[in-house]
């Protein structure tokens, strides 16, 4: 038994012809699309409160008939979709099956993983924010467990060919159907840690294949303009990651490599809900152009506790900019902060952050990569108040330079929620999950 | 010498805590950038942008050392006011540190 399995998704925005590609590729039984970044939850979260028919992934609508053949062909998909709102994912999976005539597919729903009225009543330590959930009260606005591998497997058992859940983490969508296909117990540490280590490749789509890999001269990939998701072939024996034929990129030991200890602390304790995986041994070889293959995955038993992402209301985030150009262009903006800050300090005391800086000097890095006078700069002001007002109020000081130093042109601002999501810990016992599979 | 002519790089984020890989492009440069390319290097490079510490991850068998900054995102993606909040140009700045000239290998 092998398995081939695809990404179809990285994130919200994820490219749909990238997704088209791997549909109708002949080539893979599975795909995986990861729908979720951290952010990405406590925004649907708001959608959500704003519209109880909202909240899950916007792109389903589209994407039904993008996986028409492939689904007619037998192929199946699993997802985070849900985001906030999985039974409004599998509404829209059943209305976009019912537009194209497909009738009786079977939609397995994960729900369980919206623990916000567990969070409040547990007062959970949130570190980075230095305080608990209970001092935060109704701030709260939501609190999404990262859920395994386990309620895929269960939906996939009961012969669902669509699985949707909310906080379902990234690898896990993969962890399922390799397990499931290949018979690995989900208890079997080292082949979790094999799934876990495919999923960990294919989860972030392109940044396995050639995205965000270029520097040159240094590193160079043919036609980055037409990058591949990537996909797994996996057997007991053998894990290989590739791309598909025709595309653009590159799948050797360095792009690989570069993607295996993304967003990984200890090489030897990568913790997910599946599995304690350690990557510190993993080996990779070129198996033939564009082929990975990787070997040396050890797991340890999966951890008590589940990651939670806990969304915070603290007020409204401003953005705004202006552009000075030509000589002196520097010195402008930086006569256009004076007047600004000047302006500001009346209500200074109710901006909990604020930050100006100058796009071309200092925005990224401080002053540790100062070069010469640039040709333009524009001066970006950001500001985090309790209260929109403030916010707006902060923005406006940028469109009021219009009448500032000479020649400031361009301005354009932002006033945003401020949700900020933050981690935290809850025992796996608190978060209970279950499936349901319908007939679409 | 900057260490963009000997290595590579990808950061991530996770929170408030980003990670940096760093690959030599020759693994021949490996033993010597484990040398040089120290935590208190890269802490000393990063300064104010990062609050937290700085570990360092050696994984040899694939070359790589794994630089892990905690309290280093002004609060992490959804909170951080920076223009990139991902840190995503951090693997570009760990590339402009300065080495000393590389020993011939024998």
């Amino acid at each position: 038994m092998r398995l081939n399995i695809g990404s179809g998704s990285a994130y919200a925005n994820d490219r749909l012809d990238t997704a088209a590609a791997m549909a109708d590729s002949g080539r893979v039984t599975y795909m995986g699309f990861d729908c979720l970044a951290e952010r990405t939850m406590a925004l649907a979260q708001i959608r959500r409160m704003g519209d109880p028919g909202a909240g899950q992934d916007e792109r389903i609508g589209a994407l039904v008939p993008i996986l028409k053949n492939f689904l007619e062909a037998g192929g199946r998909v699993v997802g985070n979709f849900g985001a906030a709102n999985p039974d409004a994912a599998a509404s829209d999976f059943a209305s976009g099956l019912a537009r194209l005539g497909i009738t009786g597919t079977r939609i397995g729903i994960i729900r369980g993983d919206d623990v916000r009225d567990t969070v409040l009543t547990h007062d959970l330590e949130l570190p980075e924010l230095g305080t608990t959930t209970r001092a935060l009260g109704d701030r709260i606005v939501s609190a999404n467990a990262y859920i395994g591998a386990d309620p895929v497997v269960e939906c996939l058992q009961q012969d669902a060919q669509i699985v949707l859940g909310g906080r379902v983490a990234d690898p896990s969508l993969f962890v399922g159907p390799i397990c499931h296909e290949l018979g690995w117990s989900l208890d079997d540490w080292d082949r979790v840690a094999t799934a876990t280590l495919a999923g960990h490749l294919l989860e972030c789509g392109v940044h396995s294949t050639g995205g965000n890999f270029e520097d040159p001269p240094y590193r160079v990939v043919p036609d980055p303009h037409n990058l591949s998701f990537p996909l797994a072939e996996i057997d007991d024996d053998e894990l290989v990651v590739t791309k598909l034929d025709g595309t653009g990129g590159a799948v050797d030991v360095r792009t690989t490599r570069t993607q295996l200890y993304y967003e990984i602390h200890d090489p030897a304790q990568y913790l997910t809900p599946d599995v304690t995986a350690d990557f510190s041994g993993v080996h990779l070889e070129e198996a033939g152009a564009d082929r990975v293959r990787l070997s040396g995955a050890r797991g340890a038993a999966r951890p008590d506790t589940l990651k939670v992402l806990v969304g915070v209301d603290l007020g409204y985030k401003a953005v705004a900019e202006i552009s000075y150009g030509g000589p002196g262009c520097v010195d402008r903006a930086r006569r256009a902060e004076e007047i600004v800050r000047k302006r500001l300090e009346p209500i200074r005391d109710r901006i909990e952050e604020l930050r100006i800086e100058l796009h071309g000097v200092n925005t990224l890095f401080g002053d540790r990569m100062r070069g010469g006078e640039p040709a333009e700069v524009r001066l970006r002001l950001a500001a985090r108040a309790l209260y929109a007002d403030v916010a707006k109020a902060a923005a406006y000081e940028i469109e009021y330079l219009y009448f500032g130093p000479a020649g400031g042109g361009g301005v354009v601002t932002s006033v945003v929620p401020a949700i900020v999501v933050t981690p935290a810990l809850l025992p796996r016992s608190d978060v209970p999950l279950s499936v349901e599979v319908i007939s679409a | 010498m900057k260490l963009r002519e000997v290595a590579y790089s990808r950061s991530g984020d996770k929170g408030d805590v980003s990670n940096i890989c760093v690959f030599p492009h020759d693994d021949g440069d490996y033993e010597w950038l484990r040398e040089v390319l120290t935590a208190e290097l890269v802490a000393k490079t990063f300064g104010d942008l990062v609050a937290g510490t700085v570990t360092r991850y050696e994984i040899p068998v694939n070359c790589c050392l794994n630089f892990v900054l905690t309290e280093a995102l002004a609060g992490g993606v959804s909170k951080s006011l920076r223009v990139d909040p991902h840190g995503k140009s951090y693997q570009s700045l760990i590339l402009d540190i300065d080495l000393p000239e590389r020993q011939v290998r024998s």
